[in-house]
């Protein structure tokens, strides 16, 4: 009777990484299909696709983990308001500048993979873009209580944190290292983007 | 030879005065040191000349391109140049040893050659013969030069690194050896101007998004061309085979 309980339990527990690897996958497939059906796709004027990108943007990215990384060593010296308003400002410009470039989607299908694990308990999901050849798309995704959460996306080689990072951290050390200063620099580029109303 | 050595020295005050001063502070420190670029007042500067140059020249002669050509004759241009690329790869699979490749690029350029009416069909894709691309920078890294620092930017030619200006220099000898074949100088100049302005044309939007989407274009270009060129790198010397997604498996904890 032991050794049969010991066979379902291992059987049990060979499976729990399975069925969370294939929910991951789920959830990022659902989540690529809904910004392909709902805004690369729909019928809506840009500033309805905005919004639509904003609210998926703003449920399924981790902006808090993201919004340390990028900022580097000057995270820590900033105030818990300035971090705040920084998150604010950041995933406000960072959906304007993505969905500037909507334009630039012209129908591909995006094929999903396989999953594989990434360092901080997280995994990377692997996507292709249909072309030849066809591009590479990495979603690293995040395990956040029963859902989960997008920490990356990876183009071609290129991570989005990775690139932003970079950015910011030149952008900091050039401008006094203050978080308020790239705050409102962020705020000052977003101003600049617009989006054609119905 | 005194000219040669006078440019020499001109260029070598160029670099020096172009070299960045390390901070003291840790914190500037640590920013100096992730952006691993040392020539870059230097490199801003040649940076913000090909952006001036850009600006003024190649994006409305781009812009001006595409006005006066109607979809396909674009995509037929766009085809023929990335046909007559297709020996550079070629050369270079067989310089990295990459039999499978070459025999693929072979097959590309023979098929969009004969049936693809000189290069302006591509054909190939119709036939699922995959496409690879290839250049002597990605030679030179499977030959043991994986690593090469520092980041430069050249003028007109853009970002690069040690390795990669070779590497250049070298396809740009092996395309100047393809067009030998035409006598005449002016026909040769046109051809690679073409290839320019059409290279440019395809890149209008993407170059205006990330204009609008950044803080600091330098910073941006730099850190997108460092890491999609890591990339080509890895996977030429099987690196990206043997260590999956590593590349860019940062960890997010290391900062606590």
């Amino acid at each position: 009777m032991k050794k049969l309980t010991a066979v379902f339990l291992s059987a049990f527990l060979m499976t729990m990484p399975v069925k969370a690897e294939q929910a991951g996958i789920d959830f990022t497939k659902k989540l690529a299909d809904d910004i392909i059906v709902n805004v690369l796709s729909a019928n809506i004027s840009d500033e309805e696709k905005l919004k639509v990108f904003h609210d998926r943007f703003k449920e399924d990215l981790d902006i808090q983990t993201i919004g340390k990384r990028v900022t580097g060593t000057y995270w820590k010296k900033a105030t818990p308001k300035e971090q705040e308003e920084f998150l604010a400002a950041f995933l406000d410009f960072t959906t304007k500048s993505w969905a500037d470039k909507f334009n630039l989607y012209t129908g591909q299908k995006i094929n999903f993979t396989g999953i594989q694990a990434a360092k901080s308990g997280q995994f990377f999901v692997s996507s292709a873009v249909e072309g030849n050849p066809p591009a590479e798309v990495l979603w690293r995704i995040k395990k956040s209580g029963d859902s989960y959460k997008i920490t990356d996306i990876v183009i071609e080689g290129v991570s989005m944190v990775t690139s932003y990072r970079n950015e910011y951290v030149a952008f900091l050390y050039k401008n006094g290292g203050k978080l308020s200063s790239l705050t409102e620099e962020l705020k000052r580029k977003s101003a600049s983007f617009s989006f054609t109303k119905k | 030879m005194k000219k040669n050595g006078l440019i020499f020295l001109t260029c070598a005050s160029l670099f020096v005065m172009g070299c960045a001063i390390k901070p003291t502070d840790p914190i500037a420190l640590q920013a100096y040191e992730e952006a691993n670029d040392p020539l870059e007042p230097f490199n801003r500067a040649m940076f913000e000349t090909n952006m001036l140059l850009d600006t003024a020249i190649l994006k409305p002669v781009a812009k001006g391109y595409r006005a006066i050509t109607p979809v396909f004759v674009r995509q037929g241009v766009s085809n023929f140049f990335d046909n007559l690329k297709q020996p550079g790869y070629f050369v270079n699979s067989l310089l990295q040893g990459e039999g499978q490749t070459a025999f693929d690029i072979s097959r590309r350029f023979l098929a969009n050659t004969l049936l693809g009416l000189g290069g302006l069909f591509d054909v190939a894709s119709d036939m699922n013969i995959p496409v690879h691309t290839n250049d002597f920078g990605e030679t030179l890294a499977v030959w043991g030069w994986e690593k090469s620092e520092p980041y430069i930017v050249w003028p007109l030619l853009g970002p690069s690194n040690p390795r990669d200006t070779i590497g250049a220099g070298f396809n740009m000898a092996l395309s100047t050896a393809e067009l030998s074949v035409i006598d005449e100088p002016m026909v040769r100049y046109g051809i690679w101007a073409l290839d320019t302005v059409q290279t440019r044309e395809k890149s209008i939007e993407f170059i205006e998004s990330l204009e609008k989407g950044t803080t600091d274009l330098y910073a941006t270009v730099r850190s997108m061309y460092r890491q999609n060129r890591e990339k080509k790198i890895n996977k030429a010397t099987g690196t990206l085979e043997n260590q999956g997604v590593s590349a860019y498996d940062f960890d997010f904890d290391d900062e606590e």
